[in-house]
Formats: C-alpha cells, structure tokens, sequence
C-alpha cells in the first residue's frame, strides 16, 4: 500500500516523463504524430494485400454492423497488437536505456517503464481515433461503443505495463531478455488471430480433434492466448459493434489485473538494487 | 546542543568484484550460475552525525568511499549494514543536467529536470524566474539544450538542482566545471543555506573549497573513516597523510 501511495505521488514525475517521450519522439520531423499512423498503414497494405487478397482470408462481415472491409477487420486487431509489442519492446529496455539518470538520481524507479506505457498509449490512442473515424466512415456504428472501447483499452494498457515491469528487470539481469523478447512477439504475433479469424482456427482445431491423444484442443490451446481475448473483444466492439461476450471480458481483466500485480511486486522487490546492477 | 541533520550508523557497503560475469541465460541455465565474485567493502563501520544547519565536506584520496558514501546518503545505493536517518528533506546533485533531454528546450527541461528531482509543478512555475536568473542563460532558454554549451548545461542543470529547496543539500565534485563567477555565485548559494538553517554535504578534492566554506569534516580512505571533526584539524591530518598540501 505504502508503495502504491509513493507511486501516487509521483504522477507528476510520470506526466513529465511521457511528455518528454511524446514531445521528443516526433521533434524534427516533417510530419510528426502523423509518423504514428505509418507503421500501422504499410502493415496493413501488406497483410490485406496478402492474406486478404492472395490467400482470401475471409472474415465474417461484422455482426450486426454489416462491415465488410479486410483492411479494417484487421485494423481492429493489428492496432491492439502494435502497442502491446511497442510496449514490451521499448518497456523491457526502459531501465537500461536510463541508467545513468538511475545511478545518480533518486526517484520512483517504476516511472520510467510505465513513462512508456504512457506515450505508447497517447501514440495508440490517436491510432484508435483515426480507426473509429475510417470505420465510422465506412458506415460501423462506433460511436456509442467508445466509453467501453476505452475501458479494454485501459485493461490493455495495465496488462502491457505488467508484463513489461517484469522485463524491464529481468532485462538489467539477462541483456538477452530484449534479443529474445524480439523473437517471442514475433511468434506471438503469428499465434494471435490478428492476420487470420479465429474461426479458422476452430475449423483446423475440429478436423484435428485432440492433440496427440491428450485431452488439449488446437483451439483449447489458443484460448490460453491473453491476446486472443484481447484482439476478440476489440473486434465485438469495433467491427461488430456489439457488447463483447462478457467471458471474454472478465478474461482480459483477470489477465490485466494478474500481470499488473505480479508486474508491481515483482519491481518493487527488485529496484533498490538497481542502481548497482546496471 | 545542535540538532542532527544525518545520522551514519555503522555503515557498511559492499560491492561484488566478479571475476567472472556471464549475465546470460546459457550460463545460467547451463552451469547454474552467472558469475563467479568476491566481496568488496567499499565502506566499512562508517559512524558520524552531520549537525544541522553546518556544512559538511567529505574528504579523501580517489577510491577512499566517499562517492559510494554520497550515493548511500542519497538513497541510490543502500548499505549493506548499519543504517543512514535523515531528518528532512534531502535532495542530491551528483550529477547536474543528468535526465535532460537534449531535443527539448531549456524550458521544458526545468520542468522535467524539476519534478525528477521531486518537485511539484507549482513549485516549478514559483521558482522558475530564479532559477533561469540563476543559470544566466535567460537569452538561450527556448533553444534546445543540445546547442548549449557545456558551461551553460551544467549552470542550468545546478540552477535547478539548488532550487529543489532541500533540508539537506548533498553535492558531489560538480562545481569544477563552470567559470570562477558561477563558482563563486555558488559559494554564495551555500553561505545563504547555512544561514537559514540547512544542511550541505560535499564532497571535493579542492581543500580551498572545504577549509572556506565547511565546519566540519570526515576523512574516508579505503572505506574506512579515519578521523571526523571540525575542518581545519581534519584537513591537516589528511595533508600530512598524503605528504604534501594539495592545494587550494
């Protein structure tokens, strides 16, 4: 409790960190914020390019919002997933990347990886924006699902930020931590459907049957995917418009809530020897 | 009988020396450790108080502790033994401009460097005209630091560091860098802290800078303290050590 209150207290600290983040990512460039849409865009001209116009990867067209475009069916997936990535990638090096402001200054430690949750997430939000826009466009009924796109969002964002609070320690411990995470998203990535619907997966899982002989599912497996839910209940709200599934839901706050109280406790065991670590 | 600002407690602080260090996960899943080490004692059984309102100066060959001792005093490092009270609050420039960030203007930069250092934005927005008026560089502060010059970095970096307004003030050798006048407006800053009652510890190799500015003093060689007391009998016994006056 002590600790959350010293947390608290510096959320000033945090505002100014992210701030920092916010404001120096894009200073310099021609195009600023607008850099935050790039990555996303060429993704997206690839994937629907390949899978949804080479492989016909073909999703069901949004129920009860009748969308039927690929590029924004999987928008509403890649968009969850990039910042979840950016978080972990850029989180998990947050402690090593500013050791030296570690080693001679005292302070909160936690702030700097959650700094990084922070402006990913201001950089995620104004991609979410222009999504809801472009979809809003293309004739979904957004709008009044904003309040609770906001709340996964925020369950997404504690979600990351636990999961990068333990790899931002176990990374000052093992430098391979960021080499090997790299390879981990990437994998993730594939096992996640983001690129391909779920119900690819059910279809290849039931012609399957049980694995080996033992009682796990191909489908069974993935639903042990926190991304799964995740990506599941940002397409409810957004593609189809519609209250997500409340399992899903209370899975991704489980999820949330777990990794954020392991996250904490495992940093704040950790950070008093930071300092000499690094 | 003055009150106590800090109080060092049987302070010890030990390091690993490793002779081996293989911080990855081959080694540590396939030999089942990561490093092969000894214990290094970098301070040990170190005992004194720091009266308040003094100014306190931390004295020593290189390697003798002291920047460990800093580091301890500022809550960066924490002993291994003993323990460390302070009795207010505390703030530590051991390394002034360190989390600037160099695409940012000087203004932005107060404001960040300001609350990594504990202050509120209010206190900020307060102390905002001293502390440009204290670094001089009033002409430059819209520009980016990264076109400061290194005099200008470290004078703002020092404006903001000495305007946290602490009990308890800890310095390390940071004052080397800046021209004599920004020296001397520093000085100055020091004479005005004792004034109203606060606490400075620094740590210098200039004994000029200790025997004008420090009441008392600690000698640190080799982790161990040798002698503490007023400056001028500390000092003396530390020149006599090393054979010749360092100087001031």
């Amino acid at each position: 409790m002590n600790y959350l209150r010293e947390v608290f207290a510096s959320r000033e600290l945090l505002g100014n960190l992210v701030s920092r983040e916010v404001k120096g990512k894009y200073k310099r460039t021609v195009f600023g914020q607008l850099w935050s849409l790039a990555n996303p865009l060429a993704l997206m001209v690839i994937y629907t390019f390949v899978f949804g116009f080479i492989f016909r990867a073909n999703p069901a067209p949004g129920d009860p919002s009748g969308l039927n475009v690929f590029a924004l069916w999987l928008l509403c997936g890649l968009l969850p997933w990039t910042f979840f990535s950016t978080v972990l990638t850029l989180g998990s090096g947050s402690l090593v990347a500013n050791a030296g402001l570690i080693q001679k200054v005292y302070f909160t430690r936690i702030v700097l990886p959650l700094s990084i949750v922070g402006s990913s997430a201001y950089n995620w939000a104004f991609e979410m924006a222009v999504l809801v826009i472009a979809l809003s466009i293309a004739g979904g009924f957004v709008l009044p699902w904003i309040p609770v796109l906001l709340v996964v969002m925020v369950l997404l964002a504690a979600f990351a930020a636990g999961v990068a609070l333990m790899l931002s320690i176990a990374n000052v411990y093992f430098r391979d931590t960021e080499y090997f995470l790299t390879i981990v998203l990437q994998i993730w990535f594939y096992l996640t459907p983001i690129i391909y619907p779920i119900t690819l997966v059910q279809k290849a899982s039931a012609d399957a049957g049980s694995l080996l002989g033992t009682p796990f599912t191909l489908s069974g497996i993935y639903q042990l995917n926190p991304m799964n839910h995740f990506v599941t209940v940002f397409r409810q709200l957004m593609y189809d418009n519609r209250w997500p599934d409340g399992v899903e839901m209370l899975v991704c706050l489980g999820w949330a809530a777990g990794s954020m109280a392991v996250g904490i406790l495992v940093f704040r065991r950790n950070q008093r020897n930071l300092a000499e670590t690094l | 009988m003055t009150t106590t600002a800090v109080r060092v407690d049987h302070v010890g602080k030990s390091f690993r020396l490793y002779r081996e260090r293989n911080q990855t996960i081959k080694s540590a899943v396939m030999r089942r450790r990561t490093s092969v080490h000894e214990d290094f004692w970098a301070l040990r059984d170190v005992s004194f108080d720091v009266p308040q309102g003094s100014t306190f100066g931390l004295i020593g060959s290189n390697g003798s502790g002291k920047s460990t001792l800093l580091k301890c005093l500022a809550n960066i490092y924490y002993p291994n033994e003993g323990s460390i009270k302070h009795f207010g609050r505390i703030a530590a420039m051991l390394e002034v401009g360190s989390g600037f960030h160099t695409e940012l203007s000087g203004r932005e930069n107060i404001f960040l460097n300001g609350s990594i250092l504990g202050m509120s934005k209010k206190e900020i927005t307060r102390k905002y005209d001293e502390i440009v008026d204290f670094s001089g560089v009033e002409k430059f502060i819209d520009q980016p630091v990264k076109n400061y010059s290194s005099g200008m970095y470290v004078r703002l970096g020092f404006a903001i560091a000495i305007n946290v307004d602490p009990d308890i003030l800890i310095v390390d050798e940071v004052l080397a860098v800046g021209d004599s006048e920004f020296q001397e407006k520093c000085f100055q800053k020091f004479r005005d802290f004792k004034a109203v009652g606060k606490t400075v510890i620094l740590v210098t190799h200039s004994m000029g800078t200790v025997k004008e500015l420090c009441d008392g003093a600690a000698w640190l060689n080799q982790g161990v303290l040798m002698s503490v007391g007023a400056s001028a009998p500390t000092i003396a016994e530390y020149e006599r050590s090393i054979g010749h006056d360092s100087g001031s």
